[in-house]
């Protein structure tokens, strides 16, 4: 693949692969990356159809949601991609003014090695 | 030791002794355990509402969860490290004293709260998902118990590995020692030390007359005072007399790590959330905590709600004092708060040193000999 340039991620894992040998580690398909385990609505409805069975207040179960990776769709997956989160911010009901929202980074998901 | 550790235990011991004046020989030596981020671990002496120790559990990264302590009361076994390692904490002196670290080589290795500690203390159960980390895709393992010795030191590796099953949320080791429970879609039986798959139960394909499937919510591994591990289970109850789509109805799972008996009561409509339970002494009442704090009596074969007050915010985690007096309720945010069991009204509000949150910390009690 010497005569190939990489335009893309995907493409610059391929090339790394080829020069390691770990060319069949890398597919066509990007894989979703994430914890993603369950499929509830999340914090914009209860079970009741209300809002009031909701954690009060939210912040109580901030955290409680991002440890667990349980609704990574409003929460970051702590787990996996943004372990740091919330690194120097212990207190949801303090700090959440300092928590920041977080951007897809594909390095963070397939770190360099 | 250090000083921070010595001399609240030392006022926390003067302040037992008092107590044990008014009933000789039989002071209390609860504590109660609990974590928060990003590395805490305290203990708390019930009696006078205060902490007695705030130890830091070292690479904890922001994540402390899961709480089993050892049945002598002298470690507590924490999930720490985002789900990747187990720390064991003497409870006395603070002092890392085992560490399992999952992670391998190219694999992720995480433990979504599943463990325990056997009934001699001398092996850990743990149940691992393992996913290969690959150049630029993740390829799923199939999950396994792996069984440690608690004796192992800081760089514990596996005694033993079995084949596991998936979605498993909680093990919790049968009292005879021989083995254990791992329960998630279904109630596995598995022997301690072949990993052979003794007994399969339903939990989601349970068969209850006029309930549609259930659904739960299960990672506190409370099994204290009475041996009994217990969980609301949330079902539809359907068929004569029931409308259109069904009742929902709350019930309550228990199961008796002595004999492995496991049971269903309904307690009534659900009407309001119960995240965690526990089971009183007496096995005549249960208490259950989220934004309410429920009281649920136990009567036979009738088991109903009996009494529902609501708490400052919502708490995760509920349990109990020995003696069945005193309920303790912890988790999300940093307090943990005592009520009595018998008015379900407030004794005392515990804050934890720094207000840092709780969140899935699981709060238990210890009985120190």
């Amino acid at each position: 693949m010497s005569g190939l340039k990489s335009v893309n991620h995907k493409a610059d894992l391929l090339l790394e692969a080829a020069e390691s040998g770990h060319v069949e580690e890398v597919t066509a398909m990007e894989t979703v990356a994430g914890c993603v385990t369950t499929f509830d609505p999340g914090w914009e409805v209860d079970p009741f159809g209300g809002v009031a069975s909701l954690c009060q207040p939210m912040e109580a179960d901030l955290y409680g949601c991002s440890d667990p990776c349980w609704w990574p769709a409003q929460v970051p997956d702590t787990m996996n991609t943004y372990p740091n989160w919330q690194e120097g911010k212990p207190s949801a009901q303090h700090d959440w003014r300092e928590l920041d929202p977080v951007y897809p980074d594909t390095n963070a998901v397939f770190p360099k090695k | 030791m250090n000083l921070k550790f010595v001399l609240p235990v030392l006022l926390a011991g003067l302040l037992a002794g008092c107590g044990s004046v008014l009933s000789p020989g039989h002071a209390r030596r609860d504590f109660l355990v609990t974590g928060a981020a990003p590395d805490h671990l305290f203990v708390i002496n019930p009696r006078t509402q205060k902490v007695v120790s705030d130890f830091t559990i070292p690479g904890a990264h922001d994540y402390v969860s899961v709480i089993v302590p050892s049945p002598s009361g002298k470690v507590a076994y924490v999930l720490v490290n985002r789900t990747r390692s187990i720390a064991g904490i003497n409870l006395r002196t603070g002092k890392e004293v085992f560490r399992a670290n999952l992670e391998q080589p190219g694999e992720r290795v995480t433990c979504m709260y599943a463990f325990d500690v056997t009934p001699n203390g001398k092996e850990l159960i743990v149940y691992v998902y393992r996913t290969r980390l690959e150049i630029d895709q993740y390829r799923v393992q199939a999950p396994r118990f792996l069984i440690f010795s608690t004796t192992a030191g800081l760089h514990a590796k596996p005694l033993r590995e079995f084949p596991a099953p998936r979605r498993v949320q909680m093990i919790l080791a049968k009292h005879d020692g021989r083995s254990f429970f791992a329960i998630g879609f279904n109630l596995y039986e598995y022997d301690l030390r072949t990993g052979r798959l003794i007994e399969r139960r339903g939990i989601l394909n349970w068969h209850r007359p006029h309930h549609l499937r259930p659904d739960m919510l299960a990672f506190w591994p409370v099994t204290e005072p009475t041996g009994i591990f217990s969980s609301p289970i949330y079902s539809t109850l359907v068929g004569p007399g029931t409308p259109p789509g069904g009742v929902p109805e709350t019930s309550l799972l228990t199961l008796n790590l002595h004999d492995g008996h496991l049971a269903y009561h309904d307690i009534g409509r659900t009407n309001a959330l119960i995240f965690s339970t526990v089971i009183g002494p007496d096995r005549r009442w249960a208490y259950g905590a989220y934004t309410q704090l429920t009281k649920i009596k136990m009567d036979g074969t009738h088991w109903r709600v009996a009494d529902r007050v609501t708490l400052p915010h919502t708490y995760y985690s509920v349990n109990i004092s020995p003696n069945g007096k005193e309920v303790y309720v912890g988790g999300t945010m940093c307090d943990v708060i005592i009520y009595d069991a018998r008015t379900m009204r407030e004794k005392g509000d515990v804050q934890l040193p720094g207000c840092a949150d709780q969140a899935t910390a699981t709060l238990r009690v210890i009985e120190r000999r």
